[in-house]
């Protein structure tokens, strides 16, 4: 080993020397607020920590995720629309091929599974699908706020506050009501109506399924002697993994059922 | 106030808000463009594929015509040739004849004039030969009496007449 490459190596020991000394002196504050037990109750129910917003109400941290999750989003999109999608060529780059895959791959799932009416659906699932992929991603980015009694707090998945799972569940059983009230009138109304329970499935699955990732995160985080290295492979890869899942589980759920009500009706 | 899970309509309808115009924002800056481009270029290709299509069947039909042009073309060949073979022989078979026709004229003609001729020279010569004779009887009587040149005269002159 040559003096340049001791000298990096003495300098990466030093830091994270000094970033577990840091660590450990801190941990206690941290540690003093709440049990473990107390935390993850307000993970679930969101009755300690609450956000004000904009001092007219104390809300959820997961709608401030939301709220930040959509900004986040939406700022990217403009700037992709205006430097980048006047700029596009028939011949694709690498982003362009992102791009272009990322709309097709929503395009097509709602093409093969809504055959005869997909226009509203394909917006839909695209608009959902971003929102609960880069929802369950911004959970990793340790996003901090500071809640009403003072305490900084890491903002969640807005998906894993019941209030958006249940938001984002009716929302999509509304999608299909007005598909098959608008392509098979009260027949297809009806057709989606007999399936009343989805609402409720689709938001307490979310719901579940974002919460989950979230209790197991912090439990994680929690014990100082399980914060090296295993975060890696239980925070980013179980944020991934049910990031994606949750995605495909919503987007096909929603867009197979708004294919079934959609479907023409054979006329007796 | 405790709500059932911390249910709150407000903070749901929040979210409702938060998630259309997130949906709608993302469908008007992302979905649509990049859709629409798509359809644009594949349309662009699809018409491109037609034209090359399109271009491809009319070289197959020139090149079909063109076959039966050549085809036929032969046949006209074949038949034009028939035609022109017999037009010849016809016109050679015409020409057979006039030439004969000619060949047969100047053979009668040099006849005749050949016989015409051969009766003037047998003319003539009779006319000669009667003159010669004459010169000769002259000659005698000049030498004779003439007693004997009348016999020979009368004779003569009975067979200048006969």
């Amino acid at each position: 080993m040559n003096k340049k490459n001791r000298a990096v190596v003495i300098v990466w020991i030093l830091v994270i020397v000094a970033v577990l000394v840091g660590i450990i002196l801190t941990n206690k504050q941290q540690e003093k607020h709440e049990t473990v037990k107390e935390m993850m109750r307000d993970a679930v129910l969101h009755e300690a920590n609450h956000i004000s917003f904009l001092g007219i109400k104390d809300i959820n941290p997961g709608l401030v995720s939301a709220f930040v999750v959509t900004a986040g989003l939406l700022i990217v999109a403009v700037l992709i629309r205006i430097f980048f999608i006047p700029r596009l060529k028939r011949i694709p780059g690498k982003f362009q091929l992102f791009l272009e895959e990322l709309v097709s791959f929503f395009h097509k799932f709602a093409k093969t599974n809504s055959p005869h009416s997909n226009r509203l659906l394909g917006a839909y699932i695209f608009g959902a699908g971003m929102y609960i992929f880069w929802g369950t991603i911004f959970e990793l980015t340790g996003f901090q706020a500071i809640s009403t009694k003072g305490h900084a707090i890491t903002l969640p998945a807005p998906l894993s506050d019941i209030n958006g799972a249940i938001a984002l569940g009716s929302l999509s059983y509304l999608v299909i009501l007005s598909g098959g009230l608008l392509k098979n009138g009260i027949k297809g109304l009806g057709s989606a109506l007999k399936d009343f329970s989805m609402p409720v499935s689709m938001s307490f699955r979310l719901f579940g399924a974002l919460l989950s990732g979230v209790l197991v995160t912090e439990l994680v985080y929690y014990y100082i002697g399980l914060s090296f290295i295993l975060p890696i492979l239980v925070g980013v890869l179980f944020t991934l993994l049910h990031a994606v899942i949750q995605t495909y589980v919503l987007i096909t759920l929603t867009a197979s059922t708004y294919g079934e009500v959609t479907e023409p009706r054979e006329k007796k | 106030m405790r709500t059932l899970l911390n249910i709150d309509w407000q903070q749901i309808l929040l979210h409702l808000f938060n998630f259309l115009i997130l949906t709608l924002g993302l469908y008007l800056l992302l979905y649509k463009p990049v859709r629409d481009f798509m359809e644009k270029r594949e349309q662009y290709y699809h018409d491109l594929d037609q034209q090359a299509k399109e271009k491809n069947r009319y070289a197959e039909e020139l090149g079909l015509s063109y076959k039966e042009r050549l085809s036929s073309v032969d046949v006209e060949i074949e038949e034009k040739r028939t035609i022109a073979a017999q037009e010849s022989k016809q016109a050679a078979a015409l020409y057979l004849q006039s030439v004969e026709k000619r060949a047969t004229k100047i053979i009668s003609d040099a006849r005749k004039a050949a016989e015409k001729e051969r009766a003037q020279i047998l003319k003539d010569a009779q006319e000669d030969i009667v003159l010669m004779a004459i010169h000769a009887t002259e000659k005698l009587l000049a030498q004779s009496d003439s007693e004997s040149l009348d016999l020979f005269l009368d004779v003569a002159t009975k067979g200048a007449s006969k």
